[in-house]
């Protein structure tokens, strides 16, 4: 069992029946006499493997099929094609099973008791999942610490903040030590410090407890925060599986490095001749900025080729922004199927001076 | 029973609701109470104008079929096909879902957590009820008592049954609210809720003995009265527990059979 994955999918599908339909009263009319359906994949022959310990990021666009998917894994929903494997179960076959090694968090709706205190919600948990008294005890007083939970601990789910409500639910989600934790959209609406809080509550119960996580979101802060792998589906397909540092790779292999001079250059034109296939800018004359390829020359060297010529004061590198990747991904600016080869980019490659 | 613990809890969680919401069960019971005691009035009216007994019942007899009809229409108020409808409408049953409960039993619990108040409540109203109206009559046998609680405990689960499965056309229909009055309105009359059983025509008798509806209301109260022989008795709360059962079963098939085609297709 320790080798298999913990999640196992293989070309798992999910086609919905939509109905065709007008709007209004004659449409809904028409629609009762024909009966007219269309097909739609919302997710398509998705090949997906996760590891016990990983920490997921699942991105797409809206109606990408990213929450299709996260009812498939849980049980929820029904695959209409495909395999699928979570810790060794089936799940929608053997759904209250599968529903002990898991946590759902849903983003958009709560789990929690609408109209009772949260601490009423937490212990028919104890009593739904079984959970060792002693056992309770720890995770609630742990969770109630780490969460912040105290001070709305007795007023009902109906009645706290967003912000709130979504703490709770993270902890009604994970006081049965569920070793899968799927989020669908944790942090949607929420303001920045409670974001903050969140992920930083989930990178910790990744690392401390070794709970795996599979997180959907729009929001491109809580990747990097707390993920190390990205799979981004887009209309139903995997168009990404790869940890972070990949993605930085294959899609951002510009880097830039920053110089800022004592004296304003003597020759652009020396400088940039030492640097073909280098961007070498420099704006007012006291900074001077190269864009190159980190796969073909190292930082270093671009020191090395820049010191002879000028005077440094100091300079530092950008690195590039994760946020900007994956928006240009979703903009299809980028095409991550082909990432642009070496021989192109070193072509397009031009060296100006100021 | 281990495993029954956590729906323990569930009614348990459920019984505190009807706390938090206390001023709309405040409300529905004193409309309760208005309509018992309008209920009164009327057969009062009937009954005097036909001095002695109207058929089987004697007044006194007629007052405890209408105090039985009213302890018995005042559990599991807070269950209905609008509340359940909206939670399948909406997706809020994907929560249950991904938990390791059983659907219909978590429904069960929550239907039943709050009948030890309804009941106690009932209870109070209808002794006041009784007194006010002069008495009612008790039950000859305390053999009919003992049979009298078996057949309200029946008619209790035969209406969670009912309605669970009425609900399930929120799988097809958005209209629960007309679907939740048809069921009210049928079960109304063939329960013998309004009017007992034995007052009605042939034809209506003979099409309330076919429906489930009888054990709601007629046959408890025919069995306090100790109205029915042993043997018919027997038969008919045999009949209320096979209803009760067999649609508590059925429901389960049709609650399996609709998630899956809608987990399946898509609403
Ligand atoms: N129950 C359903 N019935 C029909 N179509 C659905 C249903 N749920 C989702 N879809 C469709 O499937 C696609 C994927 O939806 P979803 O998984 O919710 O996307 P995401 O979570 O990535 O925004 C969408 O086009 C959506 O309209
Ligand atoms: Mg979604």
């Amino acid at each position: 069992m320790s080798s298999m994955p913990l999640i196992e999918a293989r070309g798992l599908t999910k086609k919905f029946r939509q109905a065709v339909k007008e709007p209004g009263l004659v449409g809904s009319l028409k629609h009762f006499f024909t009966r007219q359906y269309r097909d739609k994949m919302a997710v398509d022959h998705i090949d997906l493997s996760v590891e016990a310990g990983e920490s997921v990021a699942y991105l797409g666009p809206n109606g990408a099929g990213k929450s299709t998917t996260i009812k498939m894994l849980t049980g929820i929903l029904v695959p209409t094609e495909g395999s699928l494997i979570v810790d060794g179960l089936v799940p929608y076959e053997k759904r209250q099973q599968n529903a002990r090694n898991i946590g759902v968090v849903f983003g958009q709706r709560t789990t929690l008791w609408w109209d009772i205190p949260v601490i009423e919600s937490f212990n028919l948990a104890r009593d739904m999942y079984e959970i060792p008294v002693k056992r309770y005890k720890q995770n609630l007083a742990e969770f109630t610490e780490l969460l912040g939970l105290a001070e709305f601990m007795n007023v009902p789910a109906g009645k706290v903040s967003l912000g709130q409500r979504m703490r709770a639910d993270l902890c009604m989600a994970l006081l049965h030590d569920p070793k899968m934790l799927y989020l669908d959209e944790p942090t949607i609406g929420l303001d920045i410090a409670v974001k903050d809080s969140i992920r930083k509550f989930i990178r910790r119960l990744v690392d401390e407890r070794g709970t795996t996580v599979m997180l959907t979101t729009h929001d491109l802060g809580d990747i990097e925060d707390i993920c190390n792998r990205i799979v981004i589906i887009d209309s139903g397909r995997i168009i990404h599986d790869g940890d972070l540092g990949a993605l930085k790779d294959n899609y951002a292999r510009d880097r830039v490095i920053h110089f800022q001079l004592a004296r304003p250059p003597e020759s652009m034109a020396a400088i940039c001749a030492g640097l073909p296939a280098c961007e070498t800018t420099s704006d007012d004359g006291l900074r001077l900025s190269v864009r190159f390829d980190r796969f073909q020359y190292a930082a270093g060297e671009i020191a090395a080729a820049v010191m002879p010529h000028v005077e440094v004061i100091d300079f530092h590198i950008d690195e590039p922004e994760v946020e900007d990747l994956i928006r240009k991904v979703y903009l299809g600016q980028l095409s991550l199927t082909a990432p642009e080869s070496t021989a192109e980019a070193t072509e397009s490659a031009v060296a100006t001076g100021a | 029973m281990r495993g029954f613990n956590k729906y323990f809890a569930m009614a348990k969680a459920s019984l505190e609701v009807i706390f938090v919401y206390r001023a709309g069960f405040t409300v529905n019971l004193i409309g309760s109470v208005f309509y018992v005691v309008a209920m009164f009035y009327l057969w009062q009216t009937i009954f005097l104008g036909k001095p002695g007994a109207l058929g089987v019942f004697t007044w006194p007899e007629m007052k405890a079929y209408l105090i039985v009809a009213f302890i018995l229409n005042s559990t599991m108020t807070w269950f209905d096909e609008w509340q359940m409808g909206a939670d399948i409408r909406e997706g809020r049953v994907a929560t249950d879902l991904a938990r390791p409960i059983d659907f219909q039993l978590k429904r069960f619990a929550e239907a039943s957590g709050p009948i030890p108040f309804e009941l106690a409540s009932a209870l109070a109203i209808g002794a006041v009820v009784a007194f006010v109206f002069g008495g009612i009559a008790l039950p000859a046998d305390p053999a009919h008592l003992a049979l009298f609680i078996v057949s309200a405990a029946l008619a209790t689960l035969l209406k969670f049954s009912i309605i669970y499965c009425v609900s399930m056309t929120a799988f097809w229909t958005t209209g629960m609210e007309g679907v939740s009055n048809a069921r009210m309105a049928v079960q109304n009359i063939f329960s013998g809720a309004l009017i007992p059983l034995v007052f009605f025509p042939d034809w209506l008798r003979g099409l309330a003995s076919v429906l489930p509806f009888q054990g709601m209301i007629s046959t408890p109260a025919l069995t306090y009265l100790g109205a029915m022989d042993g043997p018919t008795t027997a038969f008919m709360i045999g009949t209320q527990a096979v209803w009760a059962l067999g649609l508590f079963l059925f429901g389960r098939l049709l609650w399996r059979s609709a998630v899956k085609a809608v987990t399946i297709n898509g609403g």
